[in-house]
């Protein structure tokens, strides 16, 4: 009975968790762990926020949720990953599938070396056949929904690198959502861009959180602020906290996190 | 709820849809990695392949000669009752040549290289970069001809007996530049191929001055060091492995060229003590003759050949390993 | 003035006029090999010399057209078979092999096969095919000419490929994209200008290539596409008309050295200017 009551408890949780992560460690080679045993979900259409200083493990953590470590070697990851309930860290998960359920936006906006159309309709194409008029249709909404087709949509067929920085990031953005992710990654999305761009994908962000589960790795306090519903403080590869936004900025449990926050190191 | 299960279900068959599109790109995948790896291994086997095809079209002429064929200096692919082959004097020919070729095109590759990062106006840096670069395009049998037809005739008439007449009678040099001067000849050689590994000495120089931190030239300059002072204190010693490097790359082009030189050394098998005889090296041996010639003769020139890839092999090798520390201590 | 810094500004001055001189002298030898292949070279020229054949000694026309088109054909087939080799064996260091000793090791042997004497080439190809086929055929011509372009395509596909920034194949890689969609469509895309030049720079460096030929396609008076027998090719058939004491044949000699300089300094600018082109964007 009272096992039970637990396991009805844990499936009411899941119904909201999208990723959990449990007991995961992280090597770059070496013994030396980059993440030592994080616990901590991400819940499903919320806005996570990692901050902490520089090489705290927050933006590993994020290669680790797309396995985009798998690219390098040695690099190797212990613990589980769950997606939906199923551990993506197992060898037999592919690769690919993972990639095209879970998005990455980087630091630095990485068109493609094609036209704006292509930069977008490249991905569509790996999954789904579809009609020419179909597709347009693909390449249109993915634009509008990164807030870009207005801006580009009388010059779809020149090259990706033309546009402007803040224009590129959102292009990638575009792509991103256009392959029907489930969860989308950004890797310090705004940290090369001017403040106006930021602006627009912090607004973009906080709209696509209607639809996605989105962590977001960042330098800036404020804008983890602004755009997220939980936070995670990170330090020297551990989890130092995480709760919601409102109340890590307000009144954190941690003195580490209280410090960094109000900017005694970092 | 309902809303729910729908987007679950639709969001299953997106899935689906996915795993076999991802499915029909597996096979796909394997092969295109796969097709790499072998070109890859591909240029392994073409070093494998000369090691073998040489070793098997030498070794008649290694049984029949043996380490003699180092010493022996006689070339009489007709003697009777057996051919009688030795290798010394294309060896010689190829070693002098080189060494003159490099005694001559180092000075001047490293003067150019200078010129280029430390005098050179902007503007005209790439325009004589892109020039010396040239003249290592032009095809190898081009200077081959411009030497016969031209440099040679020049060199016999002027600058040969004007070293002839200069040290006649002087011990030792007086029998390195005896006469008679002629169109053919080790020295003429040397020349030619002199200008021809010119632009390499100068691209590696170069390239490996460009490494030198500014900030170290800076200080240099800031402590009132002219500018021949900043790159025989600074340049030169900052860079020394991998001028050294380029000068072994050079080396190694210079022991190996054909064309060029089979048209100007005369191919005399007879090893002469002066650099104005006549002369032969290695592959102008076996472009003169590799191709009308059987059976022994044929597999003594194979010989020559595998001398010749073994020796380049060494120095080429020696070279690569001093440029790949050039790099490490860049932090490349 | 101090006498010493004098004394070490005139050391200076000497060193640097030295350096000139030096640049002079290397300028010089490029200046006069091309003064003399065009004074030799545009003696001789006509129209005929692309429309006729390479004529039999002592007469006076005649052309090279069967020995350019021997050489295009040899050209072809090398850079054919050489440049997809060196592509994909570059893609593997650059990509799959990125850190492994495999690399390291092809990586060293490749830089020695890239300056090793061609006519050892010659000498392989020569054990390797024309003995085993029985006589000199132009498909042995190719095959040598393919030999030596590999490694420079291979050196400079690998080159390429590492400058292209690793950001973009793991944005490629994070839509899920198959390692062989980001190599094909991403990384070759990034590099193109880059590859090509090295295409290029290949194309330039064995169809001046005279030794390989020597004893492979051998060389041919008369008009032949076969690829089993003997093929005329440019350089062969220069180095066999050059020392022949008919006027004819050393006139054709020099108009083909011209051709043959001129095509492989156009392919070479060519090349550089698409670099060029590439690092000013």
């Amino acid at each position: 009975m009272n096992d039970m009551s637990i396991m009805e408890s844990t499936r009411a949780v899941q119904d909201d968790v999208k990723v959990a992560i449990k007991n995961l460690y992280f090597y770059y080679g070496g013994a030396k762990p980059s993440l030592k045993n994080i616990n901590l979900s991400l819940s499903t259409n919320q806005v996570t926020a990692f901050i902490g200083p520089s090489g705290c493990g927050k933006s590993t953590l994020l290669r680790v949720l797309n396995r985009m470590y798998d690219l390098y070697p040695n690099q190797r990851a212990e613990g589980e990953v769950l997606l939906d309930g199923e551990n993506i860290l197992t060898p037999k998960q592919d690769l690919n599938l993972l990639r095209a359920r879970i998005g990455m936006v980087f630091q630095k906006p990485t068109p493609f070396p094609m036209t704006i159309y292509e930069n977008i309709a490249f991905g569509i194409r790996l999954y789904e056949k579809l009609p020419k008029s179909e597709l347009n249709g693909r390449v249109e909404k993915a634009l509008r929904d990164a807030a870009l087709w207005n801006e580009v949509k009388d010059k779809l067929n020149a090259s990706g690198l033309s546009l402007s920085g803040g224009q590129q990031q959102r292009l990638c953005i575009a792509r991103t959502v256009a392959i029907k992710p489930e969860v989308i990654l950004f890797d310090e999305p705004c940290s090369a861009l001017d403040p106006i761009s930021t602006a627009k994908v912090e607004e973009l962000i906080d709209e696509l959180s209607d639809k996605y589960t989105i962590a977001i790795v960042t330098h800036n306090m404020q804008q983890a602020a602004r755009v997220s519903d939980m936070t995670a403080f990170m330090y020297l590869g551990e989890l130092i906290e995480f709760d919601e936004t409102t109340k890590m900025f307000t009144s954190p449990a941690q003195q580490r996190t209280q410090d960094y926050i109000t900017g005694r190191f970092g | 709820m309902a809303d729910f299960s729908v987007s679950d279900s639709s969001a299953a068959a997106a899935d689906a849809a996915r795993v076999r599109a991802l499915a029909s790109f597996k096979a796909g995948d394997r092969l295109f990695q796969g097709l790499t790896t072998l070109a890859a291994v591909t240029v392994l086997l073409v070093l494998g392949g000369i090691i073998i095809s040489l070793s098997i079209g030498a070794w008649p002429a290694i049984s029949a000669f043996g380490l003699d064929f180092l010493t022996t200096q006689r070339w009489a692919p007709n003697a009777r009752p057996q051919a009688v082959l030795g290798g010394l004097g294309p060896i010689y020919g190829t070693l002098i040549t080189s060494v003159i070729a490099l005694i001559i095109a180092v000075p001047a590759g490293l003067g150019i290289a200078v010129f280029l990062t430390e005098l050179c106006p902007q503007w005209l840096r790439r325009p004589i970069g892109v020039a010396v670069e040239l003249l290592a395009g032009i095809p190898s049998i081009i200077y081959g001809i411009w030497g016969f037809f031209v440099l040679g005739p020049w060199l016999a008439d002027t600058i040969e007996p004007a070293f002839v007449n200069a040290f006649e009678g002087v011990p030792i040099l007086g029998s390195i530049f005896d006469g008679p001067a002629s169109n053919l000849s080790l020295f003429n050689a040397s020349l030619v191929l002199a200008i021809m590994i010119l632009p390499f000495v100068t691209a590696i120089s170069r390239d490996v001055f460009s490494t030198v931190p500014p900030v170290l030239k800076e200080a240099a300059y800031g402590l009132g060091c002219t500018k021949w002072e900043v790159v025989r204190r600074v340049v030169v010693p900052f860079t020394r492995v991998g001028v050294i490097g380029g000068i072994m790359l050079a080396l190694g082009r210079a022991l190996g060229e054909t064309m060029a030189v089979t048209f100007v050394i005369g191919n005399s098998f007879r090893i002469s003590g002066s650099i104005f005889a006549p002369g032969t090296t290695i592959s102008a041996a076996i472009a003169s003759e590799f191709a009308e010639s059987r059976d022994l003769h044929q597999s003594a020139l194979i010989l020559l050949g595998l001398l010749l890839f073994v020796l380049t092999f060494f120095v080429l090798a020696a070279a690569r390993l001093m440029l790949m520390r050039l790099e490490r201590k860049q932090g490349v | 003035m101090n006498p010493l810094y004098a004394r070490r500004r005139r050391t200076s001055t000497v060193a640097m006029a030295l350096c000139v001189a030096a640049t002079a002298f290397g300028l010089a030898w490029l200046v006069l090999i091309l003064a003399t292949l065009f004074w030799n070279g545009l003696a001789g020229f006509s129209l005929d010399v692309f429309t006729q054949m390479t004529p039999p000694p002592n007469t006076s026309d005649g052309g090279l057209l069967n020995a350019i088109v021997g050489s295009l054909i040899l050209t072809v087939l090398g850079i054919g078979v050489g440049a997809p080799i060196g592509l994909l064996a570059g893609t593997f260091m650059a990509e799959y092999g990125r850190y492994s000793k495999l690399t390291s090791l092809i990586r060293f042997i490749n830089d020695i096969l890239l300056s090793a004497p061609s006519i050892i080439i010659g000498l392989f190809v020569y054990g390797a095919i024309v003995v085993p086929m029985g006589g000199f055929s132009g498909l042995a011509g190719a095959i040598a000419l393919a030999v030596i372009a590999l490694p420079v395509v291979v050196r400079t596909t690998e080159d390429m490929l590492l400058l292209v920034p690793i950001q973009l194949r793991e944005a490629a890689a994070a839509l899920g994209m198959p390692r062989s969609h980001v190599i094909k469509r991403i990384t070759w895309q990034a590099a193109r200008t880059g590859l090509i030049t090295g295409l290029l720079l290949a194309v330039a460096r064995i169809s001046g290539e005279t030794a390989p030929l020597l004893f492979t396609a051998l060389s041919n008076q008369f008009w032949s596409v076969d690829l089993l027998k003997t093929m005329a090719n440019l350089p062969v058939t220069i180095n066999n008309f050059i020392n022949n004491p008919d006027p004819n044949w050393k006139r054709l000699a020099w108009s083909g050295a011209l051709i043959i300089t001129m095509a492989v300094l156009a392919l070479n600018i060519l090349a550089r200017s698409l670099s060029a082109g590439r690092q000013s964007k």
